[in-house]
């Protein structure tokens, strides 16, 4: 009789979700071992980290050149934007809406719902369409983006604990997923998953612990995300096994070296990403073409 | 299990306001309130009391009218301290000395001088340790430092240092790992943990049953006391015996034993699930009774 050597794996699956319908559906977690970890056979990681590309609602302010520059002639037209993210190779379109803050141009939540139409009309890949946190204006921008986009499987995002329960429920209403927003705190992470689960199916919700960028508190969110998924896979908690997005593409860009010199940008950002893939995000939000193909190499 | 109650603190609006005016009826009242719900020990928290130390002194006095209760003195301010060990009847506890080397060098002294007991908590310059192994670290240092002073291990009251599960539970879990090294670590000496700060930052209404659930887990692994909400009548029938019931399931729990939840009466329930917590078992948050 042949040896064979014990394997150790863990219990705990990440809940696998599905962004977006038929042809252009994605799907995301689904592993039963942590990021990087499959020596043996200890388990399964069916879907590979997904990248995001990132595209604003309105011309952006204050990019680096060399950020902006694969998308220069279509910067004021998010649609157009969104189908150059698509043959770059993007995974997701991740649609910001940041004109929809009051503090920016107060776009009306009708006309926010409309450019996302738009947008995701352009594509053949899932979107996914994101706030500014703005508890005040969010849940009727969400939700009317909900309501116009019905049945089309976007995630949205982010909910936080002032303001989950309107955006849950039409998401419901409307066949969405979300994402649960906490500040780079674990146990408030939970208590906000918790709630939103009584709402929408754990399948329909991803979390965003936040991410910061190197230097400027990495290791707080490193360490969050990472927790997570420990918590999540080798403990069974069953509020922590949903997939995790990573959203750290602006928090590297909106520094003043990445600005100055391209190629520490890139650099900049490669770390960041690969420590949150590290991590074990499900996610990743950039925005600097090469720093993707580097990352999509990693990946495959 | 030795109590202490914890009510007369600076903190405390009622109590701060009490001070300043010198209004020595509310604050015996308070005292004696604590008194009659079995505590052991009346906490004086003056807060660090820079501007007047005396305070401390004339506050001993005023419980001492009216009570033969031990005092614990609480401040940072070893002029304090002395202030409240100048006027105190009974020997009073000193709360706290620490590693901290302005704490060793005049707060520690003053234990020695007036041979009176010391609280003695983990903390050091460098912070509050991390996990069991290094709290254990630093109490050794201190201890020894205290023993060369002349104070024996009988006299020292050993404070693991409690942080709020809501942030900190890896610590929780920590702090009774390092009850339970204590007797081998340092034999004789004495344990006491401000046991309420587990539930700082936790909605009012679930902090009682988070410090309830703790003390019981602390009591099993010899916790030789803690400062705490005097008025929590549950908790003082807990650790005196009249639960049995609850005990049991807490107890069971931290076994790892199967406690199926839903046999339990919703009582129990909340107690099994509130020790799951605290074992670090289940990832805090202030859900935990819900789900």
């Amino acid at each position: 009789m042949s040896y064979r050597a014990p394997v150790e794996g863990y219990k705990g699956k990440i809940v696998e979700v599905v962004i977006g319908k038929g042809d252009r559906a994605v799907k995301i977690g689904g592993e039963n071992i942590l990021a990087f970890n499959q020596t043996f056979d200890e388990g399964e990681f069916p879907n590979p980290p997904k990248i995001a590309f990132e595209v604003w609602d309105m011309e952006p302010q204050g990019w680096a050149p060399w950020v902006l520059e694969p998308y220069k002639d279509v910067v004021s037209d998010p649609a157009a934007w969104a189908k150059r993210c698509e043959e770059l190779g993007a995974d997701f379109v991740y649609l910001y809406l940041i004109s929809a803050d009051p503090n920016e141009k107060d776009t009306p939540p009708e006309q926010a719902a409309e450019l996302v139409r738009r947008v995701y009309e352009a594509i053949n890949i899932p979107l996914i369409v994101y706030t500014t946190g703005n508890e005040g204006k969010d849940p009727a921008v969400l939700t009317k983006v909900a309501e116009v986009l019905g049945g089309e499987n976007l995630l949205l995002g982010p909910v936080i604990k002032e303001d989950f329960e309107p955006i849950a429920n039409a998401a419901k209403e409307h066949g969405h997923c979300v994402v649960s927003q906490a500040p780079v705190d674990i146990n408030l992470q939970k208590e906000l998953d918790v709630k939103l689960a009584r709402i929408l199916p754990r399948e329909k919700i991803v979390l965003d612990p936040l991410a910061s960028a190197l230097g400027y508190g990495i290791e707080y969110c490193f360490s969050v995300a990472e927790r997570t998924k420990h918590v999540g896979v080798m403990f069974e908690d069953a509020m922590m096994q949903m997939p995790i997005i990573a959203n750290f593409g602006a928090e590297v860009w909106k520094n003043k070296e990445p600005k100055e010199r391209e190629e520490l940008g890139i650099a900049w950002e490669e770390v960041t990403a690969i420590s949150y893939f590290l991590a074990g995000a499900n996610i990743l939000v950039m925005r600097h073409p090469e720093v993707f193909n580097v990352i999509r190499e990693m990946i495959s | 299990m030795v109590l202490i109650g914890e009510n007369l603190h600076i903190i405390s609006q009622k109590v701060s306001d009490a001070v300043t005016q010198k209004d020595k009826k509310t604050l015996q009242q308070m005292a004696t309130e604590q008194a009659e719900a079995g505590m052991d020990y009346i906490d004086l928290n003056v807060g660090p009391a820079r501007k007047d130390p005396e305070v401390m002194g004339w506050l001993a006095e005023v419980v001492q009218e009216v009570l033969d209760v031990p005092l614990a003195l609480d401040s940072t301010n070893p002029l304090a301290v002395e202030a409240g060990l100048k006027a105190a009847k009974w020997p009073p506890l000193i709360n706290s000395a620490s590693g901290k080397q302005e704490s060793k060098e005049r707060m520690l002294p003053l234990a020695a001088k007036y041979d009176c007991e010391v609280i003695l908590s983990v903390l050091t310059d460098q912070g509050i340790p991390s996990d069991a192994e290094t709290r254990a670290e630093s109490i050794m240092d201190t201890a020894a430092y205290a023993n060369d002073l002349g104070i024996e291990n009988e006299r020292m009251w050993i404070d693991p240092i409690l942080l709020p599960v809501s942030v900190a539970q890896q610590g929780v879990v920590a702090c009774l790992e390092f009850t339970q090294m204590l007797p081998d670590l340092l034999p004789g000496v004495k344990s006491t943990i401000g046991l309420s700060n587990i539930s700082n930052g936790v909605p009012e209404e679930l902090r009682g049953i988070l410090n309830r659930t703790y003390l019981v887990m602390l009591q099993r692994y010899g916790m030789h006391s803690a400062i705490v909400d005097a008025f929590d009548a549950e908790l003082r029938d807990l650790v005196r015996g009249n639960l049995p019931g609850v005990v049991d399931v807490i107890h069971k729990v931290m076994d790892g034993e199967d406690v199926d939840l839903a046999f339990l009466p919703p009582k129990e329930r909340d107690y099994a699930k509130t020790t799951k917590v605290l074992v670090g078992k289940i990832l805090y948050s202030h859900t935990w009774l819900e789900t």
